[in-house]
């Protein structure tokens, strides 16, 4: 599904990512762990096509297509899905208004009609429930005073809605209590089909407790120093990061 | 006669009058200063920046332009007005005159001296020529009546990378020895790069007669310098003060002006933040507590014209009695001055009727990329709180005092002189009516 | 496809022509330009009025001949002449019609073009339209069902015959003939114009609507507004303009007087989008309109507007709260683009006890526009409790514009409370980052930002309202939001 060869990004003229090499299958999970600084984020950025990084070498290949030239809405509306480390709130525009903004301009970007307004509400009724989200939460304005278990949880609600091909949660797990990272990791998991793939970008081994990776890829300096089992996130929880550079 | 009219007709006398190097720049920027007043006039109620702030009352008296002093003042008369707690130099004028007997100036690591010898001396041409009226305004016919008019103020020249040991306190005192007294005494404060002061300010009338005071301070922070300057107005009820300060900053500069209003009858004060570079900080920080018939006019105005600079405005009022305050809060941030954050708050308590505040805070923003807010509130008391306070056993006085001095506190906090804070304090709680240490 | 970037939709908004730059083909009946006593009288004859009313259009020219243009606002522009407007301009088919039937084809269509078929109001929203074009009302519609509750729509014009006295007592009682430089000229020369006068404890069934809109070139629109509720009434007033595009500015000095009686309520919304001329500041309306209400007891006049037009705006609906416990209420959107300069805001004058007035102002400068926020709260000494927040934001789009506030605030009551926010800010680029990994592209994710910004306000209008205003929000920014 998703294929990166020796990517190498820049931001400001610094290289951080150092030549990347990644295959994701329909149907896995794959876990990213790093220490900070490795160049986690900043890969979930590159393969959703920040403008402020410049991919210098390599590619981000989206089922046979090269991603190089499409803008970030581009790729959201081919199934790429991020779930960002810190949302930004949009004042006076409320979680529903966005979603179904969202979803009609994929719709109408692959050629179809704008979702009627009774099935989207009954969408979005139901994808709430999934992820235990309160009515009146929908009606907020999106990520404005919520809380950080509150924010987590709309990302994946969004992910939800969008049924995305491959969603990339980065530090999915930070700023969540256990209760909350539950049932944001329960909603990952029912989503989850033989037809999408998961990227898990991630510091610690905690939230792979809950999505149980099938491949875990060490991320060091800008590049995958080690790759392995769901064994090797339990290593690294043991060992820590320094054996490995 | 006309204030104005005599203004200008005593000019030629003033500069004919001896002291004065008719050879000079000076001579001519005085020549272009009294044209100027001449053709602007006192500003009236008509002008928007004095649509709050009327002087037609206080022009109407006839004032003596070059009073002498008459009553000798020693140690004793002005001990009370300085700050005694903290070694300083000391700058102190009586009726526009140097007295060199009670003060401290110095001459090595800086110059904390007069401005009349720096106008004079060819040693200081240069540094008279680079800033004197440099940044005064020419639209402001206060401060150009002041330039006409400039003979005496303080001289503050710190050479780079200097950090001057003590702070600087300037008084200028009037005796009285007329019935009608205008003073115009005139600033000159230039910070050489990497270098820091601490001014402290303050004009007192020693008499019950009526003195205006119309003075004007310019000050230049170079790269890098730290400039605080402390202006103390706790003036009698026969005192009006027009006070116009100019802060010039370059690159990395930081420059606080804080202003604390507690007396005189009218006061005016004009503050206006120049910039010259990026990385600039401007704080401004004011309270006036006011009772009687007193009224204060804060008009300040911040001009953003270069990227990645801040200012920080924060004035508080507390009006009681009749008195009346005024806060015309203007930012500018010109279409360069991206990466801009200006903040601005102004606070008004207002505790009797017939006590008024009218506020005008301004934003005007021509560029995008900026952070800017301003804040302004009217209200009064907590009475919940005060009865809160009560029912513990403090008097009502007291609770009162205590609840006003909170809201006040985080403009004294920002004084970085201990000793001044507490003298501040102890001026608050005497504005207050109260015997009250704030500082507990 | 390449990303669209901001600078991009800058470029089409430059290239944007005005939407509703079509200009109708109707005959008008047009006085020759320039203004003196006899112009004054010939516009009252040719409306057939009272002598009072001749009177009192003469008093107002008298009272303008001697008053200067104001100049305080932070607009700059090309004064108009005064002496080169048409001060009449009629469509030549005599306006009273009793059914859409007999109205003409050509107007039909330009209310089709507008979005505003008779038809479809009547069938869909309900809505009473009093339609002014160029300054006389074409048709009016459900004056029957107005009729059968003794609520009084129609032209003011008429009133002026039928309902004399009500015309006489109201008129200028709130915005008097002297009141300032264009209200004077507009009591000299005002056209036509909505009445409406709502009884006693009536509560209006519809939401009462008028669309203005200038046509002929070279003729400055004066309508002359008057709603007057009656004690314990309710209404609600919808007025929207649009002028099609012409190289003249075209100026616009109309008058809205707002009474609100005893525990009466007024709802007046605005939606503006006359032509703001071209993308180089050429053309567009002048709009100086004076707009004020009075509030006596337990009354509440709360006005909203959506201005998204005209080159030169210059506008403050106020409100004057008179009676004890009176609320006004001032809900505002202005967005600017080009060359457009907006001065707006309101007043609110606080005099009785114990009355209220919120302010939420939000302004939005594109372009080379000036977007400035100019307000006044007073209080009186003799007001106990009156209550204020405003609250003035303001998003700059661009470097190239400016947005400016001006709020004075004066209180001379010590149980006075107000309170005044303002911020600047931009649109973020992870705001628009977070969207468009969402699928929603840079222009519709800027609309989106700029609905959510203008919520508190949009969430005033009317529903019928409020679609055509977030589509105009779009138009006037960049022309494809939904």
């Amino acid at each position: 599904m998703l294929s990166i060869k020796n990517l190498h990004a820049n931001i400001n003229d610094k290289e951080i990512l150092k030549g990347i090499n990644l295959e994701i299958k329909a149907g896995e999970v794959h876990a990213i762990m790093g220490p900070n600084g490795s160049g986690k984020s900043t890969l979930s950025a590159v393969i959703a096509g920040k403008e402020e990084y410049e991919v210098t070498q390599g590619s981000v290949i989206l089922n046979n297509e090269d991603l190089e030239d499409s803008a970030p809405e581009e790729r959201a509306h081919k199934g790429i899905f991020l779930s960002f480390q810190y949302p930004v709130e949009i004042p006076g525009v409320t979680v529903t208004n966005f979603i179904k903004t969202a979803i009609n301009e994929t719709r109408k970007a692959k050629g179809q009609e704008e979702l009627p307004a009774k099935d989207m509400l009954k969408l979005i009724r139901e994808k709430a429930d999934l992820l235990e989200i309160d009515r009146k939460f929908l009606s907020r304005s999106l990520n404005e005073g919520f809380s950080g278990g509150e924010k987590k949880r709309n990302e994946i609600f969004q992910m939800a809605m969008l049924e995305p091909k491959l969603a990339i949660l980065d530090e999915t797990d930070s700023g969540l209590d256990i209760d909350a990272l539950k049932v944001v990791a329960n909603g990952v998991n029912k989503l989850k089909s033989k037809d999408n793939a998961v990227l898990v970008i991630t510091h610690y081994q905690r939230l792979l407790d809950y999505i149980v990776p099938d491949f875990v890829h060490v991320l060091h300096n800008g590049k995958i120093v080690k790759s392995g089992g769901k064994e090797l996130a339990l290593e690294l929880e043991a060992k820590g990061y320094d054996w490995l550079k | 006669m006309e204030l104005k009219d005599k203004l200008v007709s005593s000019f030629l006398a003033f500069e004919n009058k001896g002291g004065l190097d008719l050879d000079s720049n000076v001579h001519e920027l005085r020549l272009k200063a009294i044209q100027n007043f001449e053709n602007q006039g006192f500003p009236s109620k008509k002008d928007e920046e004095w649509k709050y702030t009327n002087l037609k009352p206080l022009l109407k008296n006839d004032f003596c332009l070059f009073p002498e002093t008459k009553n000798p003042v020693g140690y004793k008369n002005i001990r009370e007005y300085l700050i005694n707690e903290i070694e300083s130099y000391t700058l102190i004028f009586v009726d526009g005159v140097f007295s060199s007997f009670l003060s401290d100036t110095t001459h090595e690591e800086c110059d904390v001296c007069v401005l009349s010898s720096a106008l004079t001396k060819p040693k200081y041409k240069m540094v008279i020529d680079n800033y004197f009226n440099t940044i005064a305004k020419e639209n402001n016919s206060l401060a150009e009546l002041n330039t006409a008019f400039t003979k005496e103020g303080a001289f503050i020249n710190i050479p780079k990378n200097t950090i001057v040991p003590k702070p600087i306190q300037i008084l200028y005192f009037s005796t009285g020895s007329e019935n009608e007294v205008l003073l115009q005494p005139r600033n000159l404060v230039v910070v050489g790069e990497n270098s820091h002061v601490q001014i402290i300010e303050r004009h007192q009338n020693l008499s019950k007669n009526t003195t205006f005071t119309n003075a004007v301070t310019e000050i230049f922070a170079h790269k890098r310098a730290i400039v605080d300057f402390y202006k103390i107005q706790n003036d009698t009820n026969a005192s009006s003060l027009v006070d116009s300060t100019f802060v010039s900053q370059k690159q990395q500069s930081v420059a606080s002006v804080h202003t604390y209003s507690f007396g005189g009858k009218m006061t005016r004060n004009n503050l206006e933040f120049y910039h010259e570079g990026e990385h600039i900080t401007s704080n401004l920080n004011g309270i006036s507590i006011l009772n009687g018939k007193q009224h204060v006019d804060n008009h300040t105005l911040v001009n953003h014209k270069f990227p990645n600079c801040e200012s920080h405005e924060l004035y508080k009022g507390i009006y009681s009695d009749k008195s009346a305050g005024v806060f015309n809060g203007k930012v500018i941030v010109q279409q360069a001055a991206q990466k801009t954050n200006a903040f601005q708050q102004n606070n008004n308590i207002l505790i009797d009727d017939g006590a008024s505040i009218n506020a005008k805070p301004q934003l005007e923003i021509f560029a995008d990329d900026v952070k800017c807010s301003h804040g302004c509130t009217i209200g009064q008391l907590d009475e919940s709180a005060l009865f809160y306070m009560q029912s513990r056993g403090i008097p009502k006085k007291e609770a009162k005092a205590l609840l006003l001095f909170a809201f006040g506190n985080d403009v004294v906090e920002k004084i970085k002189i201990p000793q001044l804070k507490s003298r501040i304090t102890k001026l608050i709680a005497e504005n207050l009516g109260v015997q009250l240490g704030f500082d507990l | 496809m390449s990303k669209f970037t901001e600078d991009d939709l800058k470029k089409e908004l430059e290239t944007k022509e005005y939407e509703y730059g079509f200009y109708t083909d109707i005959e008008a009946d047009k006085f020759p330009i320039g203004l003196n006593e006899e112009v004054v009288i010939a516009i009252s004859k040719k409306k057939n009025e009272p002598d009072w009313m001749t009177e009192w259009r003469l008093k107002a020219f008298k009272v303008w001949k001697e008053m200067k243009e104001p100049e305080w606002a932070n607009v700059h522009y090309k004064k108009p002449s005064f002496q080169d407007i048409s001060y009449y301009s009629a469509p030549v088919q005599k306006p009273k019609l009793d059914s859409l039937d007999q109205v003409d084809p050509e107007l039909l269509k330009t209310f089709e073009k507008l979005g505003i078929s008779i038809d479809e109001q009547k069938r869909l929203s309900n809505v009473a339209v009093d339609i002014v074009v160029d300054s006389v009302s074409v048709a009016t519609t459900f004056k029957k069902t107005l009729n059968e509750k003794g609520i009084i729509f129609m032209p003011i014009s008429e009133a002026i015959q039928e309902h004399p006295e009500l015309v006489k007592k109201y008129l200028g009682s709130i915005v008097p003939q002297s009141d300032n430089f264009y209200a004077a000229l507009n009591s000299a020369v005002f056209s036509d114009g909505s009445f409406c006068y709502i009884p006693k404890g009536v509560t209006c069934p519809m939401e009462l609507s008028t669309y203005f809109r200038i046509n002929e070139g070279g003729t400055g629109q004066f309508e002359r507004t008057l709603v007057i509720a009656d004690k314990g009434s309710y209404v609600s007033y919808l007025e929207g303009c649009t002028a099609p595009q012409r190289d003249e500015n075209q100026l616009h000095a109309a008058v809205v007087e707002l009474i609100a009686l005893d525990d009466a309520e007024i709802k007046y919304s605005t939606v503006q989008n006359w032509f703001p001329g071209g993308k180089d500041g050429k053309g567009g309306v002048y709009n100086f309109v004076t707009k004020r209400g009075l509030c006596e007891k337990n009354a509440k006049i709360s006005w909203t507007q959506v201005e998204t037009g005209s080159a030169v705006t210059w506008k403050y609906p106020s409100c004057v709260l008179k009676g004890d416990n009176s609320v006004g209420e001032f809900y505002s959107i202005a967005v600017t683009n080009n060359y457009q300069q907006a001065d707006t805001g309101t007043k609110m004058i606080h005099l009785g006890n114990n009355t209220k007035s919120t302010i939420i102002s939000k302004g939005v400068s594109a372009g080379k526009s000036q977007n400035s926020y100019r307000g006044l709260v007073q209080v009186g000494p003799r007001t106990k409790n009156a209550r204020n927040f405003s609250q003035c934001d303001s998003l700059l789009m661009g470097d190239q514009c400016g947005a400016h506030t001006f709020p004075y605030i004066e209180a001379k009551n010590k149980t006075a409370q107000i309170e005044h926010e303002a911020t600047t800010s931009k649109i973020g680029e992870d705001q628009l980052f977070y969207c468009n990994q969402r699928g929603i592209d840079t222009e519709k994710a800027i609309a989106l930002i700029v609905n959510g910004f203008s919520k508190d306000v949009l969430n005033k209008l009317p529903m019928e309202f409020a679609v055509e205003a977030q589509k105009l929000l779009e138009i006037s920014l960049e022309g494809s939001v939904g």
